[in-house]
């Protein structure tokens, strides 16, 4: 994994990213919500934002073993 | 200006705190059979007349049996020291580790070697100080040469602020009577005088704090040392068996599916740094513990250049360096910054560390790079560990190491024994539990919140 892809700015380097945490399970109480962490070998859901760039949030589904990312989502958007 | 020197000043030794927890010293030495002959001058002079076969593979080919009354999962540091603590100090007599590939192949051959004990939170101060002090009698307990070598660990100030902070964790040191000095700059360039004092700097070095007792340990002697101790004691070391599954009958854990049977187990103890979230998993729990990686890397090397442990901690740029005995430069920085295990290192991470570690000894900037690795990091979500049962009373896991897995392995195996062992917390990890997120007990070391990431 060397890259993202934003919504707005196209395929950018990792770099310009920072990811800010896993999603909690759905239907999580607040201390599950804050703490814990769906920790799984093959898929990981992440808001991520793109703070050296147009500093949009995103969703990112990706697979933490392999570096593959499945998905970017603009979050409180559309998909592009 | 100055007034953090005032604070450092008026601490004295008769205000020291008692030291923590004093230990029986045994070495284990005494104690070995088996096949491995114990390490002497007079086995040198033996092996010398009685030729070739004399030495003994360090550990070799167990059999996995049917059942154990404790199985430890992972053959790494804290797997093996606690496997030789049980044994040692406890009398278990059945104890297998099971490793899913090789022993030392993990986080414990893939960390900077560095051991420190300055720590600022008591509950961590005082564990670590625990691990120092058996790192100084490691070698002889295990009757192996770890290469402990006391070089001293210094952190840098940039600035009065960091002074200021400095001395703060310094008088916490020093009031648990914990070694700490705080350097200005002076002492730290008399100390350390390959750093280059001449130079324009964008931010100059005001100070340090000093730890003496800390330095570096080399890491592959701990895992074999640990391994040839522990057989010697009878532990079952089970190379190339993956534990895929746990059984449990009515609220009890009963053994572990591996890929090589079913092995029955009285007690289990995961210590599969790295990995302990999955094993969560497999418990059908979420725990505090996201994955991340940290890289490490060497130079080629070079004659002896650095005297100490450099650590270099700052917004702009983080980077510890020392130089190894085989004269590699070792270098490390910050987390790769997400979740991840492909053990693939982020070149920017790397450039961040590079830059860092030649901006604070331009000489290294000639040098090339030799190996680079990156390793996974069982992030907690306060920065500190987890010794404690999981789930089942009678499953214990020993992991979220963050940064500190390495240099707390003989303090980890011990207290996780005792653990195990007696079923009772001893006081150095009363504090490290899993439940302490809930009740809000933390240990946040770095006062940053549930982030293991924070820019």
């Amino acid at each position: 994994m060397k890259r993202l892809s934003c919504p707005f700015c196209g395929s950018r380097e990792l770099e310009e990213f920072l990811f800010h945490k896993t999603l909690p399970e759905p239907g999580s109480d607040a201390y599950a919500a804050v703490y814990e962490r769906v920790n799984r070998l093959d898929d990981s859901h992440e808001y991520w934002q793109h703070v050296h760039g147009c500093r949009a949030w995103l969703y990112v589904r990706r697979n933490p073993s392999t570096g593959e990312v499945h998905e970017t989502v603009l979050l409180g958007g559309s998909t592009p | 200006m100055y007034a953090w020197r005032l604070h450092a000043d008026r601490i004295t030794p008769s205000q020291l705190a008692p030291r923590s927890e004093a230990r029986a010293h045994q070495p284990a030495g005494a104690l070995m059979r088996g096949p491995s002959p114990r390490y002497s001058a007079w086995s040198l002079l033996r092996a010398r007349f009685a030729g070739p076969g004399f030495w003994q593979p360090l550990w070799h080919g167990a059999r996995l049996k049917d059942a154990y009354d404790v199985v430890i999962v992972g053959a790494g540091g804290h797997g093996l020291a606690t496997a030789f603590h049980l044994a040692r100090d406890h009398g278990v007599k059945r104890i297998a580790v099971l490793e899913k590939r090789l022993v030392g192949y993990g986080n414990v051959g893939r960390n900077t070697t560095i051991v420190r004990s300055n720590y600022l939170l008591p509950e961590n101060h005082y564990f670590y100080e625990d691990a120092l002090r058996r790192w100084e009698t490691l070698s002889s307990d295990l009757n192996y040469n770890v290469m402990y070598s006391p070089r001293g660990v210094i952190d840098f100030a940039l600035s009065d602020g960091d002074m200021v902070d400095l001395a703060r964790r310094g008088n916490a040191l020093r009031l648990a009577g914990i070694d700490a000095e705080l350097l200005d700059r002076e002492a730290v360039l008399r100390f350390a005088p390959e750093l280059d004092a001449g130079g324009p700097r964008r931010f100059d070095i005001v100070g340090g704090l000093l730890q003496p007792r800390g330095g570096s340990v080399r890491h592959d002697a701990v895992a074999w040392g640990y391994a040839r101790a522990a057989t010697a004691l009878g532990v079952d070391i089970i190379e190339d068996c993956e534990v895929t599954g746990l059984r449990s009958a009515a609220g009890v854990a009963t053994g572990v599916e591996t890929s090589r049977g079913y092995v029955k187990a009285e007690r289990v103890v995961f210590a599969v740094a790295g990995h302990t979230g999955q094993f969560g998993q497999m418990l059908g729990m979420n725990l505090p513990i996201e994955t991340h990686l940290l890289q490490a890397m060497v130079t080629e090397p070079i004659k002896p250049l650095i005297s100490t442990v450099l650590v270099y901690v700052h917004a702009h740029g983080e980077a510890y360096v020392l130089q190894s005995d085989r004269g590699g430069v070792v270098m490390g920085g910050f987390l790769d910054g997400f979740p991840s295990y492909t053990r693939e290192g982020q070149w920017y991470r790397m450039e961040d560390v590079v830059q860092t570690a030649v901006a604070l000894l331009p000489q290294l900037a000639g040098l090339r790079i030799l190996r680079h690795w990156a390793g996974t990091n069982d992030m907690t979500m306060d920065g500190s560990f987890i010794i404690d049962r999981m789930r089942y009373d009678n499953v214990f896991v020993n992991g979220g190491w963050c940064y500190g897995g390495f240099k707390a392995i003989p303090a980890s195996g011990a207290a996780c024994a005792t653990l195990v062992a007696t079923g009772t917390a001893p006081d150095l990890i009363r504090a490290h539990t899993l439940s302490r997120f809930r009740t809000g007990h933390l240990l946040d070391e770095r006062g940053g919140g549930p982030f293991p990431v924070r820019l």
